[in-house]
């Protein structure tokens, strides 16, 4: 037992604090966090904007080139693997930016982007019709009433999705190693190919990921009981 | 003040036409009542008059202005006419204050003080200012009808449209809700209602209209309405409902 302890004591020793290793993993967590942040963001602008194109109406009801778009869009992102997306962004989109970060950021947002869409869009489409009916019907304006009435009660809707979209794109910027940035997943890869040990190196990561999913879904969770406030009786 | 001509309206899914050519005035300060069985048009024909939803032919005026040309602002034109909706259609995410202040302010009719205090003077009418600050989840059927009511005063509208105001409500809330009408009624508001309720039609309408099929079969005052129908359907309608 007391060797067992004294083993495992020597490889996490070998894994994190030997040659001051722990901040590799530190320096790793803060690209995957930056990437991830950014890569949100710009998700969730790309996608309210899709999601919006994609409910556009033309005056005789048929459906808009704006909406066209948008499905295009929608339709080439979730067609393809996110890593493709990537290398494509980094190999010839982008081939002169030796920026990795802002190239994950580009490539993960407007991925993540597609799937916000249609998270977005079905969250306002499941904002009873009679809402906008009553808005349109006292005189406000169609944006109006998507403004103050339709997405306010969308948000509620899609927080639970939207969440779960943030935390698989957390996990999905696992593949930024591709582009030669040194992520999370990537730093205890190269750890464990010095020390000659995955164990602790890929444990550890896993369970740092853990954590701050942990966190985040813990966050979302008050958040989502905060908005939920008008709907108690 | 409204004229109706014509009216056509088909619904895209197949050939289903609802309204086949519905010729209609209504002048101001009349209560008008349309009664008839489901799916004879009524409903339809409410909402076409404030467009909600889009006649495929015809014309309607308003105060002599064609709304049914392709360039009319349909927001000023409904800002002129308020709807009460079967299922209330209270907005979910408001406070009951800010539902009936929302439209008056966005579209900057009143200020914000104006608008609270016509809200406020509002729901003392229909007996409901202490829930001023509840959420519409909070209150009763009756109570969310009475408040979409007040919704569509607040817009100081010249004709009061109601789509089946009672149908989804329990039967002992009924009263309150038509109650209120009443008043408005004898407010002299010009009133176009869709509605079940047979008592109601004799003592409030100054004119009842029988819809059926798509078209208005038969129209009289209440009384030669109820008491002397004339169509055999109208009758046979009656006799089912009475």
């Amino acid at each position: 037992m007391q060797d067992w302890l004294i083993h495992v004591s020597e490889m996490f020793q070998r894994a994190f604090i030997k040659e001051d290793r722990w901040k590799l993993y530190l320096g790793g967590l803060g690209v995957t966090l930056k990437v991830a942040l950014f890569a949100a963001v710009l998700g969730v602008i790309l996608g309210t904007i899709a999601a919006l194109m994609k409910l556009s109406v033309r005056k005789d009801g048929k459906r808009s080139v704006m909406s066209v778009i948008a499905t295009i869009y929608i339709d080439i992102i979730r067609g393809t693997p996110s890593v493709v997306q990537l290398l494509i962004m980094w190999f010839i989109i982008m081939k002169n930016c030796k920026n990795g970060v802002l190239v994950a950021v580009l490539s993960f947002g407007i991925n993540s982007g597609a799937y916000v869409a249609e998270i977005i869009r079905a969250g306002i489409l499941a904002v009873d019709r009679g809402q906008t009916e009553a808005g349109r019907s006292l005189g406000l304006s169609n944006a109006q009433t998507m403004m103050y009435i339709v997405i306010p009660q969308a948000i509620k809707n899609v927080l639970p999705p939207i969440g779960n979209e943030f935390i698989v794109l957390l996990k999905e910027t696992a593949i930024v190693g591709y582009v030669s940035l040194s992520d999370l997943t990537r730093v205890a890869n190269q750890v464990s190919s010095r020390t000659y040990e995955a164990f602790m190196p890929l444990i550890g990561a896993a369970v740092i990921y853990f954590v701050i999913i942990k966190i985040l879904s813990v966050l979302l969770g008050i958040l989502e009981r905060r908005l939920r406030r008008s709907d108690r009786r | 003040m409204i004229d109706v001509k014509n009216l056509c309206k088909t619904f895209e899914d197949g050939d289903n036409q609802v309204l086949k050519g519905v010729n209609y005035h209504i002048s101001k300060g009349e209560k008008i009542v349309i009664v008839g069985p489901s799916g004879s048009g009524k409903s339809t024909f409410l909402r076409c008059l404030n467009l909600l939803e889009k006649p495929t032919s015809g014309e309607i005026y308003l105060d002599g202005e064609l709304i049914t040309a392709p360039n009319v602002n349909l927001n000023l034109v409904r800002q002129r006419m308020g709807m009460v909706f079967q299922h209330f259609n209270l907005f979910n995410n408001l406070t009951i204050l800010d539902n009936i202040t929302l439209a008056p302010v966005k579209l900057k009719l009143m200020s914000k003080d104006e608008a609270r205090e016509k809200a406020y003077s509002l729901l003392e009418r229909v007996d409901l200012k202490d829930k001023a600050d509840a959420y519409p989840v909070s209150l009763s059927g009756g109570q969310k009808q009475r408040i979409a009511i007040v919704r569509a005063l607040a817009m100081n509208p010249e004709v009061m449209l109601f789509d089946e105001p009672t149908s989804a409500l329990d039967p002992e809330m009924v009263g309150e809700v038509l109650e209120v009408m009443k008043e408005l009624a004898q407010g002299g508001m010009t009133m176009v209602v869709v509605t079940h309720e047979m008592g109601f039609a004799r003592e409030v309408g100054t004119k009842v209209l029988f819809m059926d099929e798509g078209n208005i079969m038969e129209e009289n005052t209440p009384r030669e309405f109820f008491g002397n129908p004339r169509s055999p359907r109208l009758k046979d309608f009656l006799s089912k409902v009475l």
